[in-house]
């Protein structure tokens, strides 16, 4: 039974080890464009470094604009810093710059923008699915709403995140009773928030690729967990589900940090915001369990008698997604990796 | 109704919430789904369940033939005389026989997926997450409200829920009132 | 078993949360109408509490009748209102519904049921005429017309909690002083018709 848990644990922490251990590779790269006038830019650009080697990926601007003489760099330990003037002949807000070599590089990029006539910066985070932004104007940068939009930004990274949902429902089929639910919402919760908090501070970096297949992998297991569960068999998971929770809180918490990285968090009213996010990120997920339960007790009410393929849809639904992004982060791991 | 809530609402997370909030957010509509789910929950179980695979099916495809049509018409006349009646069948309370349930769900379904359908614009390509959404949440509300209302015998609640169709259906014919006063 | 409650109450606030939930142009404005139309005239207001305390002094059947009945019936006069139907003497019948309904209350008078209802479905018939001709232009129609109803349902609500007091050792006294001040509202408001 504990070999049960203890070999995707294991796996996981196989995955995980060498990443964490060897470089702090795969640190998203980092764009800041600070407006100097109408049309002309202070870039500063840091190229990740992978054990040394700089990763192919750079920042392409429209073909107007040019850079003002050499671009000064400087060798950090994890990033190369370049720093120059970029000029152009149409302001860059409201056009598109793209990422080149991002795609195939695995990892992200943070871009910063401060556009000109103002002081609010917005940051936005370019990824390989889609690599290319849409800088963004003065009056949008302006529009960047207070520490609020935090709590917004919460709640709506637990609602597009298919794959944290898919994992709290996985958890609550394979609770039993009331209290037993309580304890694991409850440890799932302080979990999450923990290495949400260490990370979203930057204590802790967690990489994205490991960081994806490990979250991958947690729903597979818990997609076999309920094919368990609703077998009759038993499992140290299904007797004791807050343990589990508590240790894929643990890891869903760093997913949580990345939905972050989308705005940045402001220098002033860091902890403010962070607790809004992860109240917000509780909001979801509590109302999405609420849901669930709600759901069940109705399908009760209505003494509806469903067919056994149709008891399996959620596992199997669970299961399958796990299995195919266990798949692909793995691949996007070896591949964009090592 | 107007056009005033014709366009989908803009959530910000995506056409899924977009299709739920549409739902939320058309008075009709809401009045409809709550019409039907309490006249269905009054049936007892069987109502229920009756509803929640006919309702959201009729809406369905009403909203995908409603799109391809793509009128600009909301036969607010036709949809309000829909669900003020709903209403006065919740409050008169009365016993349907199946078919004629059955008929009023996947009608009403129809006609509001219809009217649904032809102010929303059909995704250009990938998943219709926004019919998906508005599906979704026909869904969900009529089975949440129709299992209590079916699962509850206490006469204060039953005549709650008589007097929550009395509310609409009055909504409905004084806006009936006023639409043919317009 | 709160839970059920819960949910009732969540449903009937969602008929005018919906509405209030968001604001786009004049959308507000109808609901904020619509809440405040039926507390406007002092006269309607007094009435509609008196129909709610009526129907606790009636009891069972007449308490849970009341409210399911009035909103639909009141609505059918809007109508005819908004249709400019006729129906003659509707100023009068809404002061002499007030005055009726007070004595009524102040009395603690019981009818028969049919008795009853026919009276307060004739006063439902006026009030709601009377609402229905002064309705505001270009309202949101569906908006307007919940909010109205909702506040109306609450109005009653009031009276019938005011009319449950009735068991308490001073209710009686209660509420025969709140049914002489309707009846005293009745009797201004009638002078004020017979005046104008």
């Amino acid at each position: 039974m504990v070999r049960r848990v203890l070999l995707p644990l294991l796996m996981v922490a196989a995955l995980l080890m060498p990443r964490l251990v060897s470089a702090h590779d795969l640190f998203p790269g980092f764009l800041e464009l600070q407006a100097t006038g109408a049309s002309t830019y202070q870039v500063l650009w840091k190229l990740p470094l992978l054990q040394g080697q700089r990763l192919p990926i750079a920042p392409r601007f429209p073909d107007d604009c040019a850079l003002q003489g050499a671009p000064v760099s400087r060798q950090e330990a994890t990033a190369l810093v370049y720093k120059a003037k970029l000029s152009c002949r149409e302001p860059l807000e409201g056009r598109v710059i793209s990422i080149d070599g991002l795609a195939s590089a695995g990892t992200e990029v943070l871009l910063r923008v401060r556009p000109w006539q103002t002081e609010a910066l917005q940051t936005l985070l370019i990824q390989p699915e889609q690599p290319e932004a849409v800088i963004p104007t003065a009056s949008e940068a302006d529009q960047q709403p207070g520490v609020w939009s935090y709590l917004r930004l919460g709640i709506e990274h637990i609602l597009l995140g298919v794959d944290h949902l898919l994992l709290l429902l996985g958890l609550v089929l394979i609770v039993r009773d009331g209290w037993m639910l309580l304890k694991t919402v409850t440890a799932f919760t302080l979990a999450n928030s923990i290495t949400l908090s260490v990370s979203a501070v930057g204590i802790v970096q967690m990489p994205a690729a490991p960081l994806n297949a490990a979250i991958a992998l947690s729903i597979l297991f818990i997609g076999t967990e309920v094919v368990r569960f609703m077998r009759g068999q038993t499992s140290f998971t299904l007797r004791h589900p807050w343990v589990v929770a508590c240790g894929f809180g643990l890891l869903h918490g760093f997913g949580y940090a990345r939905g972050l990285a989308e705005l940045g968090l402001p220098h002033h009213e860091l902890l403010l915001a962070l607790l809004l996010f992860n109240v917000g990120i509780e909001i979801g997920q509590d109302v999405f369990v609420v849901l669930v339960l709600a759901l069940e007790r109705a399908f009760r009410q209505l003494q509806i008698r469903w067919p056994v393929w149709v008891r399996r849809v959620p596992a199997w639904t669970i299961g399958c997604a796990g299995a195919y992004w266990t798949i692909e982060t793995t691949v996007s791991l070896i591949k964009g990796g090592v | 109704m107007p056009l005033l809530f014709a366009h989908l609402m803009q959530t910000g997370f995506g056409g899924f919430y977009d299709g739920i909030a549409h739902l939320f957010l058309t008075p009709s509509d809401l009045l409809l789904v709550l019409g039907l789910a309490l006249l269905a929950g009054q049936q007892g179980p069987q109502g229920g369940r009756l509803l929640l695979t006919l309702l959201p099916l009729s809406w369905w495809i009403g909203l995908a033939v409603g799109q391809r049509w793509g009128l600009d018409l909301t036969l607010a006349l036709l949809s309000t005389v829909l669900f003020t009646s709903v209403g006065v069948l919740v409050a008169l309370s009365l016993r349907l026989s199946v078919q004629v349930l059955a008929f009023t769900v996947a009608g009403s379904g129809l006609l509001f997926g219809l009217i649904n359908g032809f102010t929303m614009p059909s995704a250009s390509s990938g998943l219709p997450l926004d019919v998906l959404g508005v599906v979704s949440a026909v869904a969900l509300l009529s089975v949440l409200i129709s299992a209590q209302v079916a699962a509850t015998r206490s006469t204060s609640f039953c005549i709650a829920v008589r007097v929550a169709g009395s509310w609409i259906a009055a909504a409905g014919l004084m806006s009936l009132g006023l639409l043919l006063k317009a | 078993m709160r839970w059920r409650w819960l949910l009732l109450a969540l449903l009937l606030s969602l008929l005018p949360s919906a509405a209030l939930a968001h604001v786009p142009e004049g959308g507000a404005g109808s609901v904020m109408a619509g809440l405040l139309h039926p507390v406007t005239g002092i006269d309607h207001v007094v009435a509609m509490v008196a129909v709610g305390l009526w129907g606790a002094v009636l009891g069972a059947p007449a308490i849970w009748l009341l409210p399911v009945a009035f909103p639909m019936v009141m609505a059918f006069g809007g109508v005819m209102g908004l249709l400019d139907l006729p129906l003659p003497g509707v100023e009068t019948g809404i002061a002499l519904s007030a005055l009726v309904l007070g004595v009524l209350v102040m009395l603690q008078q019981r009818l028969p049921l049919a008795v009853a209802g026919m009276l307060v479905g004739l006063f439902a018939l006026f009030h709601g005429y009377a609402h229905g001709v002064e309705l505001p232009e270009g309202a949101d129609a569906l908006l307007f017309s919940l909010a109205f109803v909702g506040a109306t349902g609450l109005l009653h609500l009031v009276g019938i909690g005011l009319g449950e007091a009735r068991r308490l050792a001073w209710g009686h006294r209660l509420l025969q002083v709140v049914g002489a001040v309707i009846a005293v509202v009745g009797v201004w408001s009638l002078a004020q018709v017979g005046g104008a």
